[in-house]
């Protein structure tokens, strides 16, 4: 059963959207993603306009981290304070991601950098994220039990000016680290279309030692603001948002999401991030092939507006 | 006054033959409408060859008749990737405003069979006619990036010709089908009917059709473009109700 997107002007197959959406949605549930890195590539390949894939992706983000980040909330792993000053940095990101993808697409550059992009993002964290949890899988093994890094372990990043006391996190730290990774998750997230709850993570337990507690939900939280206000720019910017496939995604997502938490508690840490790191490496070697490997065409062809 | 009215008189009667035709025709939609399990859709094209008005004379044949159906034109970018160090990236590029989104032609007989090559040309009935405007990319650029753009146009289903298409059911009376894409872009269509005899044109007349989205489909793709900030934080309530309500279900 075909369905007509409105805005991507092609019909799609029904079950494979909602398929893929609820493919995605039990891998993002699973590893505590948004998934988005897995959907934008997965629509580009099945023949979306990127433009449309990217954007649409953005407001299926939404409601993959919604249901997350509420009940974490719930729980009381959302740091506000943290979320708020994150979030405005996001907004600042976005604004500049949005206009970077508007202007790539304009020279012909757009997929050469999401490519590039993809590749250089998901093949470090893939590899940093492999390192780690094959090494805690060992240690594991020796029945080395690894204790959890201590937070209010301050680094230098902490010291710089502009300090301020996130009371939840029990962090007093400078804003400027905090302000920077919001603007580049910000960036990055707009331009490939991606929620970044990948990159977040670690760097709120690498470089902001965020206790682990709070790490998952104001992730969570930042990914749903910022996410919102980003497909509102893209909305309002390209015009390219497709709610009707995002819908689809959407639908297929939510339900994924549930069994992917349900399955994800019989396995543990280590192995779900390390499961995890293979799949964000398969991706980011897709990418890198595309870019090294001869096209089939060399050609390639986009329309940029409708002549009025 | 009457001597100019005469000048343009004569004029008339040196451009038109002796036995002068017309053509009558129809298409079996005037407008095609998408809906959400629209996945394409198959038009007939079909006409008359009939004396012109006021002439008394039977027509004569062999007629050829070749349509043209061409879609709302967009600006249109080829691009071609290089290696650069290893890496494969866009280094090229050549844009062709005012090019047709679609543009299919269905023919009697073969095209070259029918008239001449610069009668194509100048009626825009080939392909590459549409991809040789004068382009600041410069002529022989425009030509190869022209050729490689249509030929992606036709791997899309977008571009076509069709030699053998319409068929003639008496000497005069023709028909002629086209199955239009999933992805033919909606918007404005033009059909244009060229009646050929002894490789000259001697009647041609347009038809156009639209296609439209309709109902909720037209409603989204509208208001996208009418209230893109409405509509940008609609999908976004839409998100969060749904990963809401999603989440409801399983909670513990």
């Amino acid at each position: 059963m075909s369905i007509y997107l409105p805005i991507a002007e092609i019909s799609v197959n029904l079950f494979f959207l909602v398929g893929i959406g609820a493919a995605v949605g039990f891998l993002s549930g699973l590893f505590g993603v948004g998934g988005g890195f897995l959907l934008t590539p997965l629509l580009i390949f099945s023949g979306v306009p990127t433009a449309v894939a990217v954007a649409s992706v953005t407001g299926q983000v939404v409601a993959a981290s919604t249901s997350g980040a509420i009940s974490h909330y719930r729980r009381g792993g959302v740091d506000l304070h943290l979320t708020l000053y994150l979030v405005l940095a996001g907004v600042v990101g976005a604004a500049g991601g949005v206009a970077a993808f508007d202007f790539l697409r304009g020279t012909g550059q757009l997929d050469f950098v999401i490519s590039i992009g993809f590749l250089l993002l998901l093949g470090s964290i893939g590899v940093l994220m492999l390192q780690e949890s094959v090494r805690s899988l060992l240690k594991h093994r020796k029945g080395i039990v690894v204790r959890e890094r201590m937070p209010s372990q301050h680094t230098w990043m902490h010291r710089l000016p502009w300090r301020v006391r996130f009371k939840k996190s029990r962090l007093y730290m400078s804003v400027l680290p905090v302000l920077s990774i919001g603007v580049f998750i910000g960036f990055v997230g707009s331009l490939l279309g991606i929620g970044g709850g990948f990159i977040m993570v670690p760097a709120l337990v690498y470089l902001l030692r965020v206790p682990g507690k709070i790490v998952i939900g104001t992730s969570l939280a930042q990914v749903v603001a910022m996410m919102s206000a980003t497909t509102v720019m893209h909305a309002v910017k390209s015009q390219s948002v497709d709610m009707l496939l995002a819908f689809c995604l959407m639908v297929g997502g939510t339900a994924g999401a549930q069994f992917g938490a349900a399955a994800g508690q019989h396995l543990r840490g280590e192995q779900l991030r390390g499961l995890l790191a293979l799949i964000v490496l398969a991706v980011a070697i897709r990418f890198g092939l595309t870019l090294l490997l001869p096209p089939a065409d060399l050609f390639s062809m986009d329309h940029l507006m409708v002549d009025q | 006054m009457i001597r100019s009215l005469g000048v343009v008189l004569c004029a008339f009667q040196m451009a038109t033959p002796a036995h002068a035709v017309r053509v009558i025709s129809g298409i079996s939609h005037d407008t095609v409408e998408v809906t959400s399990s629209f996945d394409g859709e198959r038009l007939t094209f079909f006409g008359t060859i009939a004396p012109d008005v006021g002439s008394s004379d039977q027509v004569e044949g062999p007629f050829h008749v070749v349509i043209v159906v061409l879609g709302p034109t967009q600006v249109r970018v080829a691009r071609e990737k290089t290696s650069n160090f290893g890496i494969w990236l866009n280094t090229d590029q050549v844009e062709f405003p005012g090019f047709p989104s679609y543009f299919h032609v269905l023919s009697s007989k073969r095209l070259l069979e029918v008239t001449d090559i610069i009668t194509l040309s100048a009626n825009f009935i080939l392909p590459e006619s549409h991809a040789t405007a004068p382009n600041p990319a410069g002529l022989t650029k425009t030509l190869d990036f022209g050729r490689e753009l249509i030929g992606l146009m036709t791997e899309e289903g977008l571009f076509g010709v069709q030699e053998t298409a319409l068929q003639f059911m008496s000497d005069t009376f023709y028909s002629a089908q086209l199955t239009l894409p999933g992805n033919a872009p909606p918007g404005a269509y033009i059909a244009q009917t060229y009646v050929f005899r002894h490789g000259a044109i001697v009647a041609r007349k347009p038809d156009d059709f639209a296609i439209r989205k309709i109902g909720f489909e037209r409603f989204l793709a509208l208001s996208a473009i009418r209230s893109p900030m409405l509509y940008g934080i609609a999908c976004v309530l839409l998100a969060l109700i749904t990963g809401w309500l999603g989440g409801l279900p399983f909670k513990r």
